[in-house]
Parts: structure tokens; sequence; C-alpha cells
């Protein structure tokens, strides 16, 4: 067949799937930027536009400062813990001890459970004087603790990353643990024939090797740090007063409490650069450092 | 490679995508979706099994659908839930009522998002006046229907019809009237020597003063849930900022009247008083609202603010058995009259644009006319204290409350109803500061509740 024609084909196969991506992924993100400049409160249908004004008002109240810093340290701690945790746990997992197949079901178990579910869960065991934490710590004898983890200014935002971090452990951990099989023997052997100690083998040889996992958990996390919101959703409503809002939430609730659409889709472009330009950094940076096996 | 194989093949495609599609179209209704855009998508369905009958023939099967604000009933039926689509289909064989309700905050969300893109439900809770989902908002927006033509209106009071009407129309049916107030555990008043219920702002500090010299906590709110906040809040400005200024309000839309005014002021500092004291148990921050209701329920706390729509909560069986009792906040100085936060309670509307208009409507004549089964069950179940004629509220523990608001006409709506939707929210999350120990004052969230009133009323 006529390659010209074969190739004009090829383009209408293409179609749908565009037309798809077009109307219900680009259109919307293009109507975001529409609505950002309008005061249209997503509901009414007539608005008018009013240039500047959200990103004006946004510049000059507390909310974007702090929702920004909320999601930077969420992402920070998330990441950082998160990560070390999980190459800690895969290490271990990848040792010959027994039962290793429980232990690694055990610790993917949290992932499967869906944020709101485990949401719930732990906003009991947080609850403040009767829950679990709280409970437990009576029983130890400690007793002048404050257990008001979600509802104290201080600690609300560090108990919902735990959470998070706790919850997501188990897809980093397999992660890691498919990187350390992948580690070639002869490499290790011949490490050891160098005269490589345990840590020295770790150091030089795995943690290397592992730089593409490193990559891949690195920003899976980051953008999951960034995209936070079901756990100020569930847990903590955002409270107490603004300490955990999130980019996200406070977009969620700017749209749907406050009936600001227009505005609520300035602060969304803000997010989406932030979002994009950490994102960026990030893989680029990583991916310069990953060596192949 | 030959060409009809690759056509067979293209068509093959297409329809598998107008099959996707379709399969999107024809989702039911059914499952509550707390997200926008999933409810939204799962809406499609119901008009398309709406339209299938537009006129008001009997023989023809028509579903319609309900999608309210609020939570099912903890045991026995759920009138909105179980009993109203059973007795709507006793007496129209031919309609099917689907019932969805979710919490407030989802239904907001829900509704909006299902009536912004043509796809809502043809009956919605609809809020008084202005208030988030406000009869005025929905009125305004075109997405209510005009009920005037109904014939039930003169058994209900004239107050109950204005509250949900926009420009002399009403546009929505109010279950009746609710009431904000304290619900109080009375052997543990009695306990602490509290003889005689407190009937003024100085009184209530010093019954609260007594509950915890006694060792009991004196009031438990969920402040986790930041709207309880509220239900403190408008007793007391229903005391310090309406009777010197009935206006208020009105005034605010002005901006002849600022929330920096002495009244807000003083009320903002007098339930700051209660955190500030100690009467609110402490962590409230940490806590719900549902584990707020069972430290009550249980025994462990005196007090809870909220309303009258939260009795079947409050009297739900709990750790300890003791007797309940409702008062007014009493957030007056001593030597004036209480005034009590009283408002017309939320009601249902009929979508606008429903494709069965008039059996809708029938269901609604036929559940308020006064005698029908639907009518005797909806009076029986309903929480709120009716404002039909002839009616009284089954729920005795209201009556005392009632009869004073009644014989003296003391009382003041609850103030978001004048607001637009957000402000309320401002004040809950500065309020919360207070809670949280931080050193933010009165005056700070006055302030936040100000500019944010000036951003939404344009």
């Amino acid at each position: 067949m006529n390659r010209a024609v074969m190739t004009r084909t090829m383009y209408l196969f293409v179609l749908p799937a565009l037309i798809f991506y077009l109307l219900f992924w680009i259109f919307p993100i293009l109507k975001l930027f529409q609505y950002s400049v309008t005061d249209y409160n997503g509901y009414v249908q007539q608005f008018s536009y009013i240039g500047f004004d959200n990103f004006k008002t946004l510049a000059h109240e507390e909310i974007l400062g702090v929702s920004i810093k909320n999601t930077l340290l969420y992402t920070f701690i998330s990441v950082v813990l998160g990560n070390i945790i999980a190459l800690a746990l895969a290490f271990l997992l990848n040792a010959n001890i027994r039962a290793k197949g429980l232990y690694r079901s055990a610790f993917y178990i949290p992932t499967l459970f869906s944020a709101i579910v485990v949401g719930f869960i732990w906003s009991y065991i947080y609850m403040p004087d009767e829950g679990l934490i709280a409970s437990l710590l009576n029983k130890l004898g400690f007793t002048g603790i404050d257990t008001n983890f979600l509802g104290s200014y201080d600690k609300a935002l560090y108990s919902i990353i735990a959470v998070d971090i706790w919850k997501n452990i188990g897809t980093s951990t397999i992660i890691f643990l498919a990187g350390l099989q992948t580690v070639p023997q002869d490499l290790i052997e011949a490490g050891k024939i160098d005269g490589a100690g345990r840590w020295s083998l770790v150091r030089f040889i795995k943690i290397p090797l592992l730089a593409t996992s490193v990559t891949i958990n690195v920003t899976l996390s980051v953008i999951n740090g960034l995209k936070a919101f079901d756990y100020s959703y569930i847990m903590t409503n955002g409270g107490p007063g603004t300490s955990t809002n999130t980019l996200i939430f406070a977009i969620y609730k700017m749209a749907f409490t406050e009936q600001l659409f227009g505005k609520a889709s300035a602060l969304g472009i803000i997010s989406f650069a932030i979002i994009i330009v950490i994102t960026a950094a990030f893989v680029l940076t990583l991916n310069r450092k990953e060596v192949s096996a | 490679m030959n060409n009809w194989k690759k056509k067979v093949a293209g068509i093959t495609l297409a329809s598998l995508a107008v099959a996707s599609l379709s399969a999107c179209g024809s989702n039911n209704n059914n499952d509550a979706s707390s997200s926008p855009s999933a409810s939204a998508s799962a809406s499609a369905g119901s008009s398309a099994t709406a339209s299938a009958s537009a006129s008001t023939d009997t023989s023809k099967p028509v579903t319609l659908t309900m999608l309210l604000s609020g939570s099912k009933a903890a045991d026995g039926e759920d009138f909105e839930l179980d009993t109203l689509p059973k007795l709507v289909k006793e007496k129209f064989p031919n309609v099917t009522l689907e019932v969805q309700k979710l919490p407030d905050d989802q239904y907001y969300t829900a509704v909006k998002a299902k009536l912004a893109s043509g796809e809502g439900p043809d009956f919605f809770t609809v809020f008084p006046k202005l208030a988030n989902m406000g009869a005025i908002e929905v009125a305004k927006a075109g997405y209510a229907a005009d009920l005037s033509d109904l014939t039930f209106w003169d058994n209900f009071s004239a107050s109950a019809k204005n509250d949900m009407s926009y420009e002399g129309k009403p546009y929505a049916v109010s279950k009746g009237m609710d009431i904000l107030g304290v619900y109080y555990n009375k052997s543990l008043f009695e306990q602490a020597g509290i003889t005689e219920l407190p009937k003024d702002w100085p009184s209530f500090l010093e019954a609260s003063e007594k509950l915890k010299a006694a060792g009991v906590t004196p009031i438990t709110m969920g402040d986790k849930d930041p709207w309880v906040i509220q239900f403190g809040m408008y007793q007391l400005a229903a005391n310090s900022v309406y009777p010197a200024d009935p206006e208020f309000d009105t005034k605010l839309q002005t901006g002849d009247t600022h929330f920096s005014d002495a009244g807000w002021i003083k009320t903002i500092n007098q339930y700051k008083e209660l955190y500030d004291n100690g009467y609110v148990s402490k962590n409230s921050l940490g806590m719900a609202s549902a584990q707020a209701m069972q430290q009550f329920v249980d025994g462990k706390a005196a007090m809870i603010f909220t309303g009258t729509w939260d009795l079947p909560g409050v009297t739900a069986q709990g750790a300890a058995e003791f007797e309940r009792g409702f008062f007014s906040l009493p957030g007056n100085d001593a030597g004036q009259p209480v005034y009590a936060s009283a408002s017309t309670a939320a009601g249902y509307a009929i979508n606008a644009s429903s494709k069965n208009l008039d059996a809708a409507k029938q269901v609604f004549e036929y559940m308020f006319d006064g005698s029908s089964p639907l009518f005797e069950a909806w009076a029986a179940s309903n929480t709120s204290i009716p404002v039909y004629t002839g009616l009284t509220t089954p729920n005795a523990i209201f009556n005392d409350t009632l009869a004073e608001i009644q014989s003296t006409g003391n009382a003041y709506y609850f103030s978001n109803q004048m607001w637009p939707a957000g402000v309320s929210d401002a004040m809950q999350t500065k309020f919360s500061e207070i809670i949280g120990g931080k050193k933010t004052t009165a005056e700070d969230v006055a302030k936040a509740m100000q500019s944010k009133y000036d951003e939404l009323n344009k």
C-alpha cells in the first residue's frame, strides 16, 4: 500500500482519542484560564470579566501564603521522611529473614485502603483523651502529654502528614524493593572481592544503582505532596483555622463554600504554575544523577 | 494489507466510542458521590429518565429525584428516605421517587454542580433568605420553580412563606421553624446546685462556674467541625446585636453598619469568654461534632449548643441516664429580656426546569393537604417547630422556649441567613484561632468577617 495513504489513515485512528483528550482535558483547562479573570460564582450562569482583580485580591490575602507554605512543608516532609523510611524498609525486606512475604504484604496493606477510610480511622486514633494514642500514652503512664493532635495549631499539619506517609509507604517500598532486586549479583561480588564492607556495598553500589527508583519515588511523592487534599478535607476540614489548608484544599473551599469560582480558578492557575515548576526542577536534577547498570 | 479491514476497524472503534459515551449517559443517579465532577456526570441519567413523561398522565411511569441536605435517621424509618417514597407510591402508583441525602457540605457542592449543568434533581433542599442555597439565591438564578399556585399556602405561617420568597413569590415549602438553644443535662445541673435556669449572661457564667467547680465540663462543642461555632454565636448576636438594631444586616449591605460595630464585638467577646474561662471542653478543636454529641449523651458534659434539628442525636441513648432540657442561651445583660434565635427552617423546592413539574407539584399538594397519610407522617417526623395551622410540636422539650417566643415575640433569625455564604466561614476560621489559644482578638474576627463580606457583597 501507498505510504502516504497509510500515514493519513494512521491520523484517523488517533482522532477519537484526540477528540476525547481535547474535549475533556484541554478544553476544561482553558476554561480555567477564562474563569480566572471573571467573577463567576460557579452557579449563576451570568458573570462579568474583571481583569486581574482575582489575582490582586489573592496577592494580599493571607490564605495564599499560608496555603503555599503548608503545601511546601507537606511536600518536603513527606518526600524526605517517606522515602528514607521506605528505603530502610526495602533494605530490611530484601534481607534474608523469615516470613518475608508476610512482612512485605503487611507494609503494603495501608496502600490498599482508600484515603477516606484511612482518614476516618486515623481521626479516631488521634482523638484527644480517648483516642488510641491518647489512651496508650495514658496506660504507659505518660499523662502530661498534650494529645490534641488534630485540634492544635502546631501539630495538626504534622499529624496529617504522618498519616499520608503511613499510607503511601507501601508503594515506595515496593518500587525500591524491585530496584534492589535488579542490582546485579556480580557487581556485589566484585565489591566484596575488593574488600568492601556491608555499608560500602550499600553506599557505593546499591544506592547508586537505585537512582532510577529514587527518581520515580521522589517524583511521585513530590506530586502527591503538592496535590495534597484528602487528609485536610477528611480529617481536619482545613482547620484549626487555616493551619492545614493546602493549595488544593484552599481552592476547593474557595470554590464551593465561598462560591468564588473565579477567584478559585485564579488560585488554581497559581498552584498549577508552582506544581509544574517544582516537578520539572526535580525531574531534571534527578535525571542527571541517574546511572545505568 | 487490504483496505476494508481498516475500515471495519475504524467503524468498530467509532461505535465503541459512541457506546462508551452512552454508557456515561445512562448512569443512575442513586449513588452518593462527593466529588463534584462525578456527581455532575452521574446526574446525567436522571433527566433522561425524567423526560420520559412531560404530561400529568397518570398511566405513564414517572421518576422524580430528590436531593436533600441531611443524614439518615440513626434508627427506625427515615422520613425522607423510606416513608416518603413509599407513601408517594401508594397515592401515585406511576410515580417513583428516588431520594438521596448528603451531609451539608457535600450537599452544597453536589446540588450546585447538578443545577449549574442543567441536570438538577426535581426536588431539593433550600434554606431561607440569603443563606447558602438560600431561597433568594436559587430563585434569582432561576433554578427554583415559582410555587404561588399551590393551594395550601393559607395554612402556613406568613413568615415561613415570606422567608422562602423572592419578589413576593414563594419558591420553597419550609419544614417549620428551627430554634437554636442549649440542650442541658438536668441531673448534672442539680448536682452542681443550679436550681434556676440562667436568665441572663451573668447568671449563665455563674452556672457554668458552678458546674466547673463541681468537676463537670460545662459545655462540649465539636469545634473540629467549625460550623458549630455558629450555634452559640448567633444566639448571642440575637441578644447583643439585633435588639439594639433590628435592621443591622440590611444596613450592612449599604455600609451603614459594620461587623466592627460594638454589637458584634460584644457578641464575639461573650463567646470568647466561655473559652477563656475554660467552660468549653478542652481540646474541642480536636473533636468532631458527633464526638461532642457523644460526650453529652454519655453525661460527660452538661451542655451543648445546637438547634432543634439535632434533637434525635441529643436524645440518643448514651452511657448515662438523665433528663434533657432546652433553653435559649441568654446573652442579655441583667434586667434585659432574653431574645431567642429562631428561624424559618430549611424546606423543599422544585426544580424550575423539571420535566415533571406538574407531577412534582401534585406531590406537594398531597404532602401538605393537612389530612393525607403522607402529611401525618411528615408532621410526626418533623423535628422543626411546625408552622402549619393546627399542628403543634410533638416534642415537649421545646415547649417552654416556644411559649416564651410566642408570648413575647422576642426572637431574631440566624444571622447567616442575611449574609452571603462565606462570611460565616470567615468567622469560624478566625474564631478557631481564639479557641486554639492564639492572640487573636474579637476585633480581628470582626475584621475578617467584614472584609469577606465586602468581597462577597457585590
